[in-house]
């Protein structure tokens, strides 16, 4: 077991290099992407190489996946009317997903389920703006919230507790 | 910055192995676990497996233990079977298609008790659905009552009130339509007034008869004929007003006269309603058959309206995209949609399974059983040949004689064409409880029959069974009905329905898939009505006569309105429209003779 938590440990800190506002967002915004669509489709596997090859935050990454399941649980009927809208009503769109479906491998994609493509297609649309929005967050929070954390006694005391090792991931 | 974490790589291919790993360790569980979920989305109640066995180097799955539920009985098993042998063709797997090319069977049985119920704690999907619809049909199917009650006492007529009664209610919806209708007929013919334009017409006639054309000229006749065609063209457009307003008026009197043809029918239905009202038993075994076997029938009936609906929905003809639920988990199922695509394998297909079985001991259904079925498919527009099934006994040691069910489901192209038969002999037949006759029948061995008819939506499903083996319980008393029913009619109903050896029940559904008909016929309806006209029919007869002559006498100044209403309307409104209709065309002839007679020898620009 502690051999297990080692290899984790040297795994998140190997990928950890660096922490730029960029790169967390970065690494939210595609972490999200696991939290927003249906876990075990294989585009989730993808999203996974995504988030450990590229040079992003992979803490980040996992928050993200992580902040954004309620989200996703939430959404679901969005997802699902949005996934109908392409599968069912739009016709044009019916030779597409034909010779896409029959093709081999992409149908264990699960493309073909409302909520599965309804949602893979949310999280594509909204990932530059979602990117975009939390690089500003995240750099706003390093300018000026941080410094006012930083003196608060509560502040001071996590900074002691395990909380604060996963904090310090965005720590300027 | 560099984009890629090259070194990362290592530890994807590790985790990629661990999925992997995982993924060929659970396959097994996720097999059976994925049979389970699609049988039970199927079914519509549980579908069991105590293991599954992949053999991915020989295409074969071995399933062991499968247990599917009946959904109309859930604590019975429809089918159980200790083993299954799938060969399995890998290719298609790949496109997440089961196809397999041959299944064969051991250890089956039908009709099995459980230990536990199958029941779905969660009634969704389309089985579900389609349930529901059946038994919301079987709801609105009416079962005529029986009831002796009505027999035990002195019979007064019923107080009727005339808004109750069907008849009037049809009477005054015709003489309101027909009323409201000939206000608009007669306004319109009044706008229209053809008389002005037949007259001036009719006058130019005879004006271009008394005319010499060798004394015109050229020109007097060019103006002539022009006149008198712009005179026919205001003929022909009164004529088209006319011809309009008259399809109107004969649509409205078709209707009203199909609402006074209907009066009749509602009047039955009257005669019907007050009949009920004092409680007297029918007389007709037509009627007495249902009252005593119609629930029964619409069990059985009901499992098979059912399954064929379940078959239209996951086997569809043609090649449509179809949409299921999709698979079950924490996050919202919603619609799988699968598209399929010609030349291509289909999502399931079974080409062939075969099953040879023995059924030891000394019981009923000990004996040695076979069955094949080939071509099952979710898309038989892909595999272009009807699923066929055969099951049949070769060779019995007691109990059925002859045991045969056969089918075929055509869905390759529409209109789908189903044909099911099934013929067992000699098999345990229900117990049949007959509370309106205070009996109860236990039919012992005997014939069971069922034949199924579907051609598009239109169904026609028959169940019938026969027994010679019948030995009949009388029921205990209800309190209710001694207290009101003559013992001596109860002591004649017994008589007769015991004194029957042979039962023959048949019940048949017909009609629209949606929504069939019911009926039920049996040979101990016709006893038990024959006793009864013998016995009370004078009674009943005389009491049905003043029932019938109370309505009549009720309904008669409605019934008599609306007729007056359609003659009216038939004589004042429509007959002077089709007179003035004749009169147009006449005079129009006219007007078109004199034309060619004016322009025989003078060429006229068209």
């Amino acid at each position: 077991m502690y051999a297990l938590v080692k290899l984790i440990q040297s795994v998140v800190s190997s990928l950890n290099s660096q922490g730029t506002p960029r790169q967390v967002a970065a690494g939210i915004a595609l972490g999200s992407g696991l939290g927003l669509t249906p876990l075990m489709n294989l585009h989730n596997l993808v999203i996974l190489a995504a988030g450990m090859l590229l040079n992003v935050s992979f803490p980040a990454f996992l928050l993200g996946w992580a902040l954004f399941v309620p989200l996703g649980f939430a959404l679901d009927p969005l997802f699902h009317r949005i996934g109908r809208g392409l599968l069912v009503d739009t016709p044009a769109l019916g030779p597409m997903w034909t010779a896409w479906f029959n093709t081999p491998i992409v149908p264990f994609t699960n493309f073909n389920n409302t909520v599965v493509l309804g949602s893979v297609i949310a999280w594509v649309v909204a990932f530059v703006p979602l990117y975009v929005l939390l690089r500003w967050l995240v750099a706003q929070y390093r300018t000026r919230l941080y410094v006012r954390l930083q003196q608060m006694r509560i502040f001071q005391v996590i900074a002691a507790s395990k909380v604060y090792n996963c904090y310090r991931l965005f720590r300027p | 910055m560099k984009l890629f974490r090259w070194k990362a790589i290592g530890t994807l291919a590790g985790v990629v192995l661990l999925l992997t790993l995982f993924s060929w360790l659970f396959l097994d569980t996720l097999v059976r676990r994925g049979i389970e979920q699609a049988g039970t989305l199927v079914v519509g109640a549980k579908v069991e497996l105590a293991d599954a066995h992949v053999r991915l180097g020989a295409g074969q799955l071995v399933m062991r233990g499968l247990q599917v539920t009946n959904p109309s009985h859930p604590m019975q098993n429809l089918v159980e079977a200790a083993e299954l042998i799938a060969m399995v063709r890998p290719l298609p797997l790949l496109e997440k298609k089961l196809v397999i090319d041959s299944l064969a069977a051991r250890k089956v049985r039908f009709d099995t008790p459980r230990k536990t119920s199958g029941a779905l704690n969660r009634s969704s999907g389309v089985s579900s659905a389609i349930a529901q619809q059946v038994k919301e049909w079987a709801g609105q199917v009416r079962i005529p009552s029986f009831s002796l009650e009505g027999l035990g006492r002195a019979i007064e007529l019923p107080r009727l009130s005339l808004d109750s009664l069907g008849t009037t209610q049809q009477a005054r919806a015709v003489v309101q339509f027909s009323d409201s209708a000939r206000r608009t007929w007669e306004a319109g013919a009044r706008a229209l007034d053809p008389r002005p334009t037949i007259d001036s017409a009719n006058a130019l006639v005879a004006r271009l008869r008394a005319l010499d054309t060798r004394a015109l000229s050229l020109d007097s006749t060019r103006r002539v004929v022009l006149a008198t065609k712009s005179t026919l063209d205001a003929l022909k457009r009164t004529t088209d007003q006319v011809r309009t307003l008259e399809r109107g008026v004969d649509s409205g009197v078709a209707r009203i006269r199909a609402g006074v043809a209907g009066l009749d029918d509602a009047r039955r239905d009257d005669y019907a309603y007050a009949r009920g009202l004092i409680k007297l038993p029918s007389l007709d075994a037509p009627d007495i058959s249902p009252a005593l076997f119609g629930k029964t029938a619409l069990d059985q009936l009901q499992a098979i309206l059912y399954w064929v609906r379940l078959a239209e929905h996951y086997m569809p003809p043609g090649l449509l995209a179809q949409m299921h639920e999709g698979p079950k988990r924490a996050r919202m199922a919603g619609t799988t949609v699968v598209f399929p695509r010609a030349r291509a394998w289909p999502q399931f297909l079974l080409r062939f399974a075969g099953l040879d079985l023995t059924i030891g001991g000394a019981g009923a259904t000990a004996g040695d059983y076979v069955a094949r079925l080939a071509g099952l498919t979710t898309e038989p527009a892909l595999y272009g040949q009807p699923f066929r099934f055969l099951a049949g006994r070769s060779a019995g040691r007691a109990g059925p004689q002859n045991v045969r069910v056969a089918g075929q489901l055509d869905h390759v192209q529409a209109p789908s064409r189903d044909s099911v038969e099934a013929s067992i002999a000699g098999l345990a037949l229900p117990t049949i409880e007959l509370p309106p006759v205070q009996a109860r029948a236990a039919l012992g061995a005997g014939l069971t029959e069922i034949s199924l008819l579907r051609r598009g939506d239109e169904i026609r499903a028959r169940w019938r069974i026969r027994s010679t083996d019948v030995t009949w319980q009388r029921l205990a008393d209800s309190g209710a009905a001694r207290a009101r029913a003559p013992r001596e009619i109860e002591d004649l109903v017994w008589r007769t329905v015991s004194g029957v050896r042979e039962v023959e029940v048949e019940a048949e559904i017909r009609g629209a898939l949606a929504r069939p008909s019911l009926s039920v016929r049996s040979n101990v309806g016709t006893e038990l009505a024959r006793g009864l006209r013998k016995a009370i029919g004078a009674k009943v007869e005389q009491a049905e006569q003043r029932v019938r002559a109370q309505v009549d006498s009720l309904v008669q100044g409605e019934l008599t309105a609306a007729r007056r209403r359609l003659t009216a309307v038939q004589a004042e409104v429509q007959a002077p429209l089709t007179k003035q209709q004749a009169e147009l065309a006449g005079v129009r002839t006219q007007l078109e003779a004199q034309v060619r007679r004016l322009t025989t020898k003078i060429p006229l620009p068209r």
